[in-house]
């Protein structure tokens, strides 16, 4: 695969605030990047400096082995062949979808222009609607004219900002899918900012995951879901519950009942948190002496499966507080009450310890 | 910071204007304060303290009455049922169009002792003199208060029209079911919400007062701005007049912080507007009491003027009249036009410059330039006779110098100075609008060119500009009828001979002969009318 983007070491200030912070990325051509951060966390910032909106004050980007911008010189944006689709799509509301289109391809002879204006208006399926103006048009056929737009000067990358987030739920996932095939026919490289996971899970090869101007993880979607390298990748993402647990060499003790490990290496017992995804627990609703219940129900839902539960843990004044448990996600077609005591017990596979670093 | 365009040049231009536009001014000011002591102790010591009387007097008595009218015209309008609500709603922009000179005049004409009011009451009557009855003189300082007011009282109208019909109509609700009436959560909640839009407002009417100058100058009140004109027009005391507009500039200064201050508090209006009010209905009585009210001030701000000057022209129009009317006409369109023209051009650079240029103060050259809108005419015109004069002077001596005939007053005496007066005093219109206009274009439109290879020139010309052309249509003709209307600067400031619309009716009406201009008149009333329909368009779309 030939790598197309690559950023080094990438720092931007605004106002004199550091808003990237030494990112590293590289893209491979024909890849889709979705990158995913709680709000402020850079990802616009990121998008920008790749367009040439922001100007880095440290680091270097480049496309395809020509640099865009070093620190020093910043080519305008306008020179760096990358396209955008902006959030609300920024359509020109003075000129017609055909117009629209064609504004990026100027240059090109007006056989050129027609040619290519219709080739795009019939890949997004905007034949009828050439002549009409923006403000006629609904979210969806605005958001095809955006793309239409933007692969219009054939850029070799292609940005999106959060570009399903003004389309109807009910439409959004169909959309991402037909614009995914889309973009992998034209075999566009291209990266969309998004808050929304599951967008990513759909529409992405890779993921990126970013959080206070820095990239925390980049990988595929089932990996990062998988192995998250870190806390803070793993609490965004939402991938199961935390149960504190002090841990050593031996193995770790929480309050769901002894784990065995072997990863954790050193003498000394730290307190760490470990991933409990619901998949992973098993509840049992008989109690006895022998099965002690050990986490009771605070909070139930229904869901088209069943029910989804919280579970806190059940504490006596013998408890180590540093143990204690008060939100653990279960899903399970069994039917609880609120405060009813369960037994909680954790399946054995493959346990993922973090310490805690909230973002 | 963003990228966007960092032009040195433009960043020139840019604070260069903004400082032109903003010299005259500053030259008069230190001019004027700095004149001489002696000069203001001689002023002081002899008319500056009646002067000032006066001034804070008018300004006392317009401020009142337009707070009068306006705030009740509102509260009828927004918080009753009063029958005709939604023709009066926009009827009561109308005496706005209407100079308050012509007003002056016409009233005068009317209800002055030789007037057809009076002599048809002494003949009804049988009264054979002034001392058998009592008649109010409308030709006092409270007279000219109230003809000040009944044009002015619009803008008090409008502002706090808007401030009502932006409440949260569930406060007033809330203090229904907490036991109060509907008169009585109209004083203790709406009226006191509406308070800082009240205040921008009565500033706003403060500020034209302190600016009028034809209405006093007939009315033969001595304000600082008639006494500007006297000084320098009667005794040619450029120092002494600079000085009196000095401290009217200082007036309007204080006026204008104050205003700044009020609108700090406007931010407590609520974002939820709700139309579906809940009326006060009135009874009969009410109605009748409140219709009059509101018909009145139609009826004498503007109907009524509007008559009078239509069946003057009816009466007394020729064709010779015609004639001066077109010469007059054409020198009123040709100031206005290039005026209207240099405004909007300078107010698009500064506004796509404050958008679309990195400069850390890009908002700055926007903001001098609209410094001019609190300057009265007076202070504008001395401003610039104190700064274009020695200019002038100097040019005369260098060509002199150089072996050359002198070219005379090349800036201070020919249409360079009113042009220049006008665009100073009328920029903050047109960035006002221009502005709006640019702040409607989503920033993402500014980054789309970019990012499909499209340069900055490029952008302005197929995005910006095209997208501007409403906003740029309206703020030229915002300018363009101000400039119409403009009377002092022109007075202060016209060549030799040159004569606009503006300045011949007021010369008519100094000598008694309004009838002449009548036509004239009309046709500034009418395009005083432009501004407020666009304006009442754009509140209804609100």
């Amino acid at each position: 695969m030939t790598v197309l983007l690559t950023i080094q070491q990438l720092s931007v200030k605004l106002q004199d605030k550091l808003v990237l912070s030494e990112l590293d990325l590289t893209l491979n051509e024909g890849d889709i990047l979705g990158l995913v951060g709680a709000s402020g966390c850079g990802k616009t910032t990121l998008l920008n400096a790749i367009a040439g909106f922001n100007k880095p004050s440290e680091g270097q980007i480049a496309i395809d082995g020509h640099l865009l911008s070093d620190g020093e010189n910043c080519l305008p944006a306008e020179k760096r062949q990358v396209g955008m689709i902006f959030q609300d799509y920024a359509l020109f509301p003075h000129l017609t979808v055909k117009e629209n289109i064609a504004f990026g391809i100027a240059k090109l002879s007006k056989t050129e222009q027609v040619e290519q204006i219709n080739h795009l208006l019939t890949i997004l399926k905007l034949n009828d609607l050439g002549e009409s103006y923006i403000h006629q048009l609904s979210g969806g056929q605005q958001q095809r004219v955006a793309i239409a737009r933007a692969l219009a000067p054939k850029p070799k990358l292609l940005l999106l900002d959060e570009p399903f987030s003004n389309i109807d739920a009910r439409l959004r996932n169909e959309l991402m899918v037909e614009i995914r095939l889309l973009l992998k026919q034209f075999k566009m490289t291209a990266i969309f900012v998004t808050h929304n996971k599951d967008e990513v899970f759909t529409f992405a090869d890779k993921m990126a995951v970013m959080a206070q101007g820095r990239l925390l993880q980049i990988d595929a979607p089932s990996i990062i879901c998988r192995q998250p390298n870190s806390y803070q990748v793993a609490d965004f993402l939402q991938l199961g519950s935390w149960l504190p647990c002090q841990v050593n060499s031996t193995g770790a003790h929480s309050l769901l009942g002894e784990l065995e490990t072997e990863l954790i290496k050193g003498e000394k017992t730290r307190l760490l948190y470990l991933l409990v995804k619901p998949q992973q627990l098993t509840l049992s609703v008989t109690i006895d002496d022998k099965n002690k219940a050990n986490a009771q129900v605070e909070y139930i839902s229904v869901t088209e499966q069943g029910y989804h539960y919280y579970l806190r843990s059940i504490d006596t004044p013998s408890t180590d507080s540093t143990l204690v448990f008060n939100k653990i996600s279960l899903y399970s077609n069994v039917a609880l009450t609120i405060k009813q005591q369960v037994l909680l017990q954790i399946k054995p596979h493959e346990l993922l310890f973090f310490e805690y670093n909230p973002l | 910071m963003i990228a966007l365009n960092n032009s040195k040049t433009w960043k020139l231009s840019s604070y260069l204007i903004a400082l032109v536009l903003m010299v005259p001014v500053l030259v008069m000011l230190v001019g004027g304060v700095s004149a001489s002591t002696q000069l203001f102790a001689h002023l002081w010591q002899t008319v500056l303290p009646s002067y000032l009387e006066n001034t804070l007097l008018l300004a006392f008595w317009v401020v009142l009455l337009a707070l009068i009218f306006g705030v009740f015209s509102a509260a009828i309008i927004t918080q009753t049922n009063i029958v005709f609500k939604k023709q009066l709603r926009w009827l009561l922009l109308l005496p706005l169009a209407m100079p308050a000179y012509l007003v002056a005049y016409l009233y005068t004409d009317l209800f002055d002792y030789a007037g057809p009011v009076q002599r048809s009451l002494r003949a009804w009557f049988d009264w054979q003199s002034p001392s058998d009855y009592w008649f109010f003189d409308i030709r006092t300082l409270p007279g000219a208060a109230l003809m000040l007011a009944l044009v002015l009282f619009p803008y008090i109208y409008m502002l706090t029209r808007g401030a009502f019909e932006q409440q949260d109509q569930n406060l007033i609700r809330a203090s229904r079911l907490l036991g109060l009436t509907a008169k009585q959560s109209f004083f203790k909640i709406a009226l006191p919400l509406a308070r800082p839009a009240i205040a921008v407002a009565a500033s706003l009417v403060l500020m034209e007062t302190l600016a009028d100058f034809a209405t006093v100058q007939y009315f033969s009140v001595n304000t600082l701005t008639t006494a500007i004109y006297d000084t320098w027009l009667g005794y040619g005391d450029l120092g002494a007049a600079n000085a009196l507009a000095s401290v009217l500039m200082l007036l309007v200064l204080f006026v204008v912080l104050a205003e700044q201050k009020s609108r700090a508090g406007l931010r407590h209006q609520s974002a939820r507007p709700n139309l579906n009010r809940d009326l006060i209905k009135l009874s009969v009585g009410q109605q009748i009491i409140a219709s009059t009210f509101c018909w009145a001030l139609v009826i004498f701000g503007f109907l009524l003027p509007l008559t009078l000057l239509i069946v003057m022209a009816i009466e007394y129009s020729d064709i010779a009249q015609l004639s001066v009317l077109m010469s007059t006409g054409v020198n009123s369109l040709k100031i206005s036009v290039i005026a209207a023209t240099v405004a909007v051009l300078i107010a698009l650079s500064l506004g796509l410059y404050q958008r679309l240029h990195s400069d850390k103060y890009r908002q700055l050259p926007q903001q001098i330039s609209g410094f001019g809108y609190a300057v009265p005419g007076t202070v504008l015109a001395m401003a610039m006779l104190s700064t274009l004069g020695p200019i002038d002077h100097w040019l005369n001596g260098a060509v002199e110098v150089l072996g050359f005939t002198a070219p005379g007053l090349i800036l201070s005496g020919s249409l360079f100075a009113i042009i220049f007066a006008l665009v100073v005093r009328f920029s903050a219109i047109a960035n006002g609008t221009i502005i709006s206009g640019i702040k409607q274009i989503p920033q993402s439109l500014d980054y789309a060119p970019a990012s499909l290879g499209v340069n900055l020139k490029g952008s302005l010309t197929k995005v910006h500009l095209p997208i501007l052309t409403p906003a740029i249509f309206v703020a030229w003709l915002l300018v363009f009828v101000e400039a119409m209307k403009e009377l002092p600067a022109v007075l202060l400031l016209r060549p030799f001979n040159f004569e606009t619309l503006s300045s011949q009716i007021y010369q008519l009406i100094s000598d008694e002969m309004l009838e002449q201009g009548a036509l004239g008149a009309i046709l500034i009333v009418l395009f005083g009318l432009l501004p407020i329909v666009l304006l009442n368009k754009s509140k209804e779309k609100v």
